[in-house]
């Protein structure tokens, strides 16, 4: 084998939240199978395979989802479970090699280049994160084995469900080359048209295209295009999981004296962080706000929790009562404004009494984690987070 | 007031006292105890509006009766600093003189009709119960390390006790494990249902010494009184109750383990606080392997290092199962179980495990998710 070659794994389990369901209650396996909301707003956060037969798909209504199959059995979602089998999923990971980097409960990258000498090739190493899924947690997942994170994840998608599929470096541009453009990440039904009407219809098109030519017509970004669409991209497989803390904080261009729009702000911060704190499959004991005033004043006020917690409500009820601690103590127009979790607690222990509330919040996260994975960040927010000027 | 007494008697007096004493007040009188000398008896008596007490002082010699309203800080540091077998109190207007051999202290104090008084207990009330002190401090002791630190939902804060004809049974939960505890006791009424807050029952336990005394129990105006022992050494202590709704806790008592062993409490106590010393606050489970002849525990905290124990099992009754536990809900009732051995049950890795001592001690642990 290619000593500087590296070996990443996109391992993406299929139809996950619908999976579980269907695992956990067998009247569901083999039936249509929608989780999610189920009121006139309803969003539709995982399909089984059965119900994607009828073209549902996450992130559509409920209601029209409903429409394209009326047979459908829609269940409400188990936050809590998604996580505890999401945890089970990425430790098995880990027990391949210690980079695995999670982008949501279902999806990692993992990068097993140091591990092949010890465990084998790529195929081989897939093979067992396969078996171990399957007969540990009884779940599927499909797997990409790929030199970079791009084609790894192309490959993963390329023949779900229950798939293994593998690209080596030879050959690897030829075949990509008759991939339509589609699947390109960063190329969205907006820039689709411009791209066909360029003449531009798969990898093999743009493989051919001129960068500077890409650039000059769609932007520098665009550049990347190219580059991917010959099977290169040098990201590296980042782990959060051994992680002592998870933030995240803006600098402002002019100081904001609004607070409402700092609170604005500090809530789409709060919804960021935690969900990279769950998909770290962790729970975390301190909030902390950071606060940048006046001449460069920077401060921070941290609570510790009662019980650790991976819950967007909670996180923002702390964070949001810590700004409004310091604000009540003298509020100065806002130059910065961060927040971060630590503490971290990766044993989650289970409680004896339900808490109805927070298994409320817990479906509302597994949700909302659900959408972003499939459409990216800001998708959807809670109303409050929405900021002004974008979409 | 004039008055020897026997200073051991004295210290062990104040410090009882002084547990009840608010540690910051507002104004100076509410951190004081009132010391009373009548009819032959020396009591001490402290309050903090929610918890009260009078604790009578053995061996004192009465010379002139009367009552004193001092700091309990400043006389309890004087009288512990002392080293004579005994001290002369006495009262001078409302400056209480403490003698010893060798030194003279002043303090200067309040007066005592500024002391708010502690509840007397109702020697008349129907549903006044009784029973040994040595079943009230196996009662607390079971249950008391239980209590929620802080809770919302929940009035966990305190013990739930629930009187049935003669059973008294002590419930506490944090909400991650649940203690219950039953005894025998007499008299009083059918039945009687009251949650105690932890902090007098802590000061109750202190309280009790002699295994054989008679405790008796009554409630009055929406407090809970217990009397310890009669006479003259006899102590009385109050407290308000806690308001609010304990949780279902006989809905969480699992009634279907199928996964039973026996343990000698000391040897699964070592296996457990050994395989703890490898975990910390991120990982702070310890994984326990159940099969038919032996317990592996192990544990593993990131950076640090990994534990591994055997412990033999003379049997084991079930299927094999791994399950995780903090070690800590395993080590605190293992050290408040006086009984040389212990049933666990369980049933599955996601389901609650119980740790029981015959019928008088049933107590639930929720299980942590191992990664």
């Amino acid at each position: 084998m290619n000593e500087t070659q590296r070996t990443i794994l996109h391992c993406d389990l299929d139809a996950f939240f619908a999976s579980v369901e269907q695992l956990d209650d067998p009247e569901l396996r083999g039936r249509p199978v929608l989780v999610g909301g189920t009121g006139a707003r309803g969003v539709v956060a995982a399909a089984s395979y059965e119900a994607r037969v009828f073209g549902c798909r996450s992130a559509m209504p409920t209601a029209r989802a409903l429409r394209l199959c009326p047979d459908a059995i829609c269940v409400p979602g188990r936050g809590a479970r998604y996580s505890e089998l999401s945890r089970r999923f990425m430790a098995i990971l880990e027990s391949f090699s210690p980079l695995v980097q999670p982008l949501s409960l279902d999806e990692a990258f993992v990068d097993v280049t140091g591990s092949r000498r010890l465990l084998g090739e790529g195929r081989v190493i897939a093979e067992e994160i396969r078996r171990r899924t399957r007969e540990e947690l009884g779940l599927v997942v499909s797997i990409g084995v790929a030199p970079n994170k791009f084609v790894a994840k192309i490959a993963s998608d390329l023949e779900k469900p229950d798939a293994l599929v593998i690209f080596e470096e030879a050959g690897l541009a030829s075949r990509l080359a008759s991939l339509p453009i589609e699947r390109m990440w960063g190329i969205g039904p907006r820039s689709l048209p411009r791209f066909h009407a360029a003449g531009i219809r798969s990898f093999g098109d743009l493989q051919q295209v001129d960068p500077d030519r890409l650039a000059s017509r769609f932007g520098e970004s665009s550049r990347r295009f190219h580059d991917l669409s010959h099977g290169r991209d040098d990201r590296s497989v980042v782990s959060e999981r051994t992680a002592k803390s998870i933030g995240q904080e803006r600098t402002f261009a002019e100081n904001i004296a609004d607070r409402d729009s700092i609170e604005s702000i500090l809530l789409g911060e709060v919804e960021q962080v935690s969900e990279r704190l769950r998909r770290s499959g962790a729970r975390a004991r301190t909030v902390t706000v950071k606060i940048r005033f006046g001449d460069f004043e920077t401060i921070s006020r941290s609570r510790t929790l009662p019980e650790p917690t991976d819950l967007t409500m909670r996180l923002w009820e702390h964070a949001r009562d810590l700004f409004r601690e310091w604000a009540r103590s003298g509020f100065q127009s806002v130059r910065l404004i961060g927040c971060s979790v630590s503490g971290f607690d990766r044993d989650t222990q289970e409680s004896l009494f339900e808490d109805p509330e927070a298994r409320r919040a817990g479906r509302v996260d597994a949700v909302t984690d659900a959408i972003h994975a499939r459409f990216g960040g800001r998708s959807i927010s809670r109303a409050r987070a929405v900021r002004r000027g974008e979409r | 007031m004039k008055v020897v007494c026997d200073r051991a008697a004295l210290v062990e007096a104040l410090a009882l006292a002084g547990s009840v004493v608010p540690t910051r007040t507002t104004a100076p009188v509410l951190g004081c105890i009132a010391i009373t000398a009548a009819d032959g008896m020396l009591t001490v008596a402290a309050t903090n509006a929610e918890v009260g007490l009078t604790i009578g002082v053995p061996q004192v010699d009465i010379q002139k009766d009367g009552t004193s309203l001092v700091p309990s800080d400043k006389l309890t540091q004087i009288v512990r600093a002392c080293e004579d077998t005994t001290l002369t109190l006495e009262l001078e207007k409302s400056i209480l003189h403490v003698h010893s051999e060798d030194a003279h202290f002043k303090i200067f104090g309040f007066d005592p009709k500024e002391f708010p008084g502690v509840k007397e207990f109702p020697e008349k009330a129907s549903n006044c119960f009784t029973c040994s002190a040595k079943v009230l401090r196996r009662l607390i002791s079971r249950t008391l390390f239980a209590t929620a630190v802080e809770n919302s939902r929940f009035a966990i804060s305190g013990v739930l006790a629930e009187k049935r004809g003669k059973r008294l049974r002590f419930v506490a939960t944090d909400g991650r494990r649940l203690a219950v505890a039953i005894g025998d006791v007499q008299g009083g009424a059918e039945e009687e249902t009251f949650i105690i807050p932890a902090k007098p029952l802590q000061v109750l336990n202190k309280m009790v010494d002699d295994p054989d005394a008679m405790v008796s129990i009554a409630q009055e105006d929406s407090q809970a009184v217990f009397r310890i022992g009669e006479g003259a050494d006899a102590a009385v202590l109050s407290t308000n109750l806690v308001e609010g709704q304990f949780p279902p806790f006989e809905d969480v008592i699992p009634k279907d383990q199928d996964k039973k062993v026996c343990f000698e409490s000391a040897e699964l106590g070592s296996a457990v606080r050994r395989a703890a010393l490898l975990t910390n606050e991120e990982s702070k489970g310890v994984r326990m392997a159940f099969s038919e002849k032996k317990l592996l525990l192990s544990s593993r905290a990131p950076e640090m290092g990994e534990a591994e124990i055997q412990v033999d099992l003379k049997s084991y009754q079930g299927d094999p199962i791994e399950i995780g536990f903090n070690p800590a809900y395993l080590t605190e009732a293992l050290r408040v179980v006086d009984a040389p051995e212990i049933e666990i049950e369980l049933k599955a890795p996601n389901k609650p495990g119980v740790m029981k001592v015959g019928a008088d001690f049933t107590y639930v642990v929720m299980p942590v998710n191992l990664t």
